[in-house]
């Protein structure tokens, strides 16, 4: 059954990475969207409650990640919709704000695509109703 | 090592978007370095330099270059060392960050090769020294910053960017040449056909056709022509960095201001342009901008200014590099002119277009850089190659400024057509000021040479036969085989009319260049085929002008 | 050459490119042409195509042995007088005229001959130097002579030919 995953990024190199991960081995065959600031990813968001897992980059312009992060809860936005907060910030009080803000996990750069691929079984495994 | 790295086959990709924010935080240094200098702050630049230093850092560690990623790190944590520091100490750290983003961004562009710059081993023990000595005061302060570090906006929607080889644009616009002469052809049939044949049904359907295809081709062409810009900011980002080695090498304090840095270039002039525009720049640093002591005798301040600015302007692009310092010596260049036995008063002997001669140069010191005289005349070969013009203004003690003249693509030219002894030729609209009906009574012989006078000025007249070698030389100009139009081509201030025999029409022509084995004339600058399949020769109005017409 | 051979003529130099027809070490494989009344031999591999000549233009100010540049399915292809090249005067198209396409590293150029003859093979070892005498210095396109039944062969040095000369 073909998912969804949305990848909020300003870096085109990461989207590249991200399309390279989903494109080879075991997460290939899915729909894959991109927006490149935080504005583009609400949006987006906001169209397709379908989204399996959401890739939300920290560092953007035009609303970066918490920011994302923080309209959604205010809005209520699909909160069923697991995002992943992507940084390279590593200090524990980091994750615990991004927690927080309402991330469901948090990802650290540098990544390898084992990393997102545990992310994504996780997701998948959480999700209501969902069959193998 | 790229290689075993899972997204290792994206290194072309990490260059693309990591050399350009390397460079910027290069030249950010740079130029907080002078601001610092100058007293005017620059501190508002960390944030800026601190985000790009954090992106390439994220970027070259996801990739698994170990090595530009520290350097990032330390160049990062260095940038919050700066905000506290004051004085000497401050300077010394502000040149070993300047000194790490040079070598940043070379290590970023060797990066696809594993190529380490030199230095770059001993600058990262040397910056780690002072970043760990930095760094018990450190704490919050930059994490707070980060914070609140906006990254510049991205130039461009890296979400739906796609990458293409620039060799992709050269075949599209090759074909679309194609295209263009394969319509140039159909019109011309049309029109052979059109003109035998008097009101056929479905003629006016054809013709709509035709007018209708034209549009679109016209606007395919504007298309593609488009792709190929860039602006060429692209090409004058770099001048700060390299011009600040070039001036501390010479004891001389220079402030580079660049305008107009959002106008569009093709591609392919662009990538010739970068040279030259150094040489240029590098040239006034050693020879025009005086050293502190001198300007400060002669009451100027104590930086000199260079000034790099760009203008679009009706399918012509204008760049001027002007420099406050000493001005042309016209006295030195004449004398140096008689001693390479140059005459003065022959033609191009004027102190401007002396100075781009080869092997010229007034510069008493040899130094290893422009002092040879090498600089000017190879940025003029290069300018004209392109097919361009430069020129130069200057004013003794206050400066000069070099004006270039550079068409806006090399790959279509509208040009005119026009016959001559039954060959045809294009010529470039741009340099084409009038063409005029040659009336035999007005035009005469002074000292061989035909004239005329038009628009109340004596212009030179030469026949197109005798300039292209298709002519005799035994009638006087003019009266030869009854040429019934002269053009008035125009550049660099100079003005000449050619007689040709017919005036065929306007047309954008596709330029094929000059195949090696044709030499190099000076008349013509490039080939392409009509409507009717025959090639017809370009001429080149800029070198045409440039020369001496023999008697 | 009538349109059977021409296609015939095209075969044979098309399967020159082909690996397999690569030939044997004792051999040349040549295309042959006339120039006045002496036949000329290139390598086979060193041709492309041979076309009829349509309007050559002239190219002010080229090099003395350019006649000039001809369209050539799109691409400017430059004219060699190749008669003039080797010391005789320029051509007198006729429709027997013939432009053989060549290629020199990389670089396409084409030739004027007066006719173009035939793709044949000759034995290696019926090549000879031309006499001493005849091999004057600026002959530096002579490449050897050839002794066949009839006639003899010139073989021309190509890349000698295709280089602009002193």
């Amino acid at each position: 059954m073909s998912r969804a995953f949305l990848f909020v990024d300003d870096s085109p190199l990461h989207h590249q990475m991200y399309r390279l991960i989903f494109t080879r081995g075991p997460l290939a065959g899915n729909t894959l969207y991109h927006a490149s600031n935080g504005r583009e990813g609400y949006a987006l968001l906001t169209q397709h409650p379908e989204l399996t897992l959401v890739f939300l980059d920290l560092n953007m312009p035009e609303m970066n990640g918490l920011e994302l992060l923080a309209r959604r809860a205010v809005e209520g936005l699909h909160p069923h919709v697991p995002i992943v907060l992507v940084t390279t910030e590593s200090a524990e009080e980091d994750e615990a704000r991004a927690r927080t803000a309402g991330a469901w996990d948090y990802l650290r750069k540098p990544f390898q695509p084992s990393d997102v691929e545990r992310l994504v079984a996780r997701a998948l495994a959480q999700a209501p109703g969902t069959a193998a | 090592m790229p290689g075993d790295n899972a997204f290792g086959e994206l290194i072309d990709e990490y260059v693309v978007e990591c050399l350009p924010l390397a460079e910027r935080a290069a030249d950010a240094l740079v130029e907080l370095e002078r601001r610092r200098r100058a007293g005017t702050g620059g501190e508002e630049l960390l944030g800026s330099i601190e985000g790009w230093l954090h992106t390439v850092k994220g970027n070259s560690a996801m990739m698994g270059l170990a090595a530009i990623q520290e350097a990032a790190h330390v160049l990062e944590d260095l940038c919050a060392a700066l905000a506290d520091q004051r004085g000497p100490t401050g300077e010394a750290l502000l040149a070993l960050m300047v000194e790490g983003g040079g070598l940043l961004v070379d290590q970023v562009r060797g990066a696809p090769t594993g190529a380490a710059p030199e230095g770059s081993a001993a600058w990262l023990s040397r910056a780690r020294e002072r970043a760990g000595a930095d760094h018990a005061g450190n704490g919050r302060g930059a994490d707070r910053r980060r914070g609140e570090r906006r990254r510049g906006g991205a130039e461009s929607d890296g979400a739906n960017v796609v990458r293409v080889d620039f060799r992709r644009l050269d075949t599209l616009l090759e074909v679309l040449g194609e295209g263009l002469i394969e319509q140039a052809a159909l019109v011309e049939a049309f029109r052979r056909v059109s003109r035998r044949t008097a009101a056929v049904p479905g003629m006016p359907d054809l013709d709509r056709a035709i007018l209708a295809l034209e549009k679109t081709m016209k606007r395919l062409e504007e298309i593609v022509m488009a792709t190929r810009l860039l602006p060429i900011s692209t090409v004058f980002g770099r001048f700060p960095r390299l011009l600040r080695g070039v001036a501390e090498g010479e004891g001389k304090r220079v402030r580079l201001l660049m305008a107009g840095g959002d106008t569009a270039l093709d591609k392919a002039v662009l990538d010739r342009l970068g040279e030259p525009l150094l040489h240029l720049l590098t040239n006034a640093v050693v020879h025009g901008i005086e050293s502190p002591a001198e300007r400060r005798r002669a009451g100027k301040p104590e930086e000199g200014v260079l000034s790099l600015a760009a203008i679009s302007r009706s399918g012509r692009v204008a760049i001027e590099v002007a420099d406050d310092g000493r001005g042309l010596d016209e006295e030195r260049i004449r004398a140096r002119a008689a001693a390479m036995g140059i005459e003065p008063g022959a033609e191009g002997a004027d102190p401007q277009g002396l100075i781009f001669q080869p092997g010229f140069s007034t510069a008493e010191s040899v130094s290893g850089l422009a002092g040879r005289g090498v600089g000017l005349d190879v940025a003029a070969a290069a300018v004209r190659a392109l097919g361009g013009t430069i020129a130069v203004r200057s004013q003794g003690g206050q400066g000069s400024a070099f004006l270039l003249d550079l068409p806006l693509t090399l790959a279509i030219v509208r040009s005119l057509i026009v016959e001559v002894d039954q060959e045809r030729y294009a010529v470039p609209i741009a340099q084409v000021v009038a063409t005029v009906r040659a009336d035999p009574k007005a035009l005469h012989q002074i000292n061989h040479r035909g004239v005329a006078v038009w628009r109340g000025d004596l212009i030179q007249v030469t026949d197109g036969g005798e300039l292209l070698g298709t002519g005799s030389d035994v009638e006087p100009p003019g009266e030869r085989r009854g040429r019934r139009f002269y053009v008035v081509i125009s550049s660099g201030g100079r003005r000449r009319g050619i007689l040709v025999d017919r005036l065929i029409g306007h047309m954008d022509v596709v330029v094929k260049g000059l195949d090696p084995a044709l030499g190099r004339p000076d008349v013509v600058s490039g080939t392409t085929i009509l409507g009717d399949g025959r090639v017809a020769c370009i001429l080149d109005p800029v070198r045409i002008l440039e020369q001496r017409v023999p008697a | 050459m009538s349109g059977d051979a021409l296609l015939r003529f095209a075969d044979e130099v098309g399967a020159a490119g082909r690996p397999e027809a690569v030939p044997q070490a004792a051999e040349l494989h040549l295309v042959t042409f006339a120039l006045d009344r002496e036949h000329y031999g290139i390598p086979v591999q060193r041709v492309r195509e041979v076309i009829r000549v349509g309007e050559i233009t002239r190219v002010p100010q080229a090099p003395e042995h350019v006649r000039g540049v001809t369209n050539l399915r799109g691409r400017i292809l430059p004219v060699v007088e190749l008669r003039s090249r080797l010391g005789l005067l320029p051509a007198v198209l006729t429709p027997r005229s013939r432009i053989v396409v060549t290629e020199a590293q990389g670089r396409v150029l084409g030739l004027l001959v007066d006719a173009v003859l035939q793709v044949t093979r000759i034995p290696a070892d019926t090549v000879q130097p031309a006499p001493d005498d005849v091999m004057t210095p600026q002959a530096d396109w002579l490449a050897g002579v050839a002794r066949r039944p009839d006639r003899l062969l010139i073989l021309l040095e190509l890349d000698a030919v295709l280089q602009p000369q002193r």
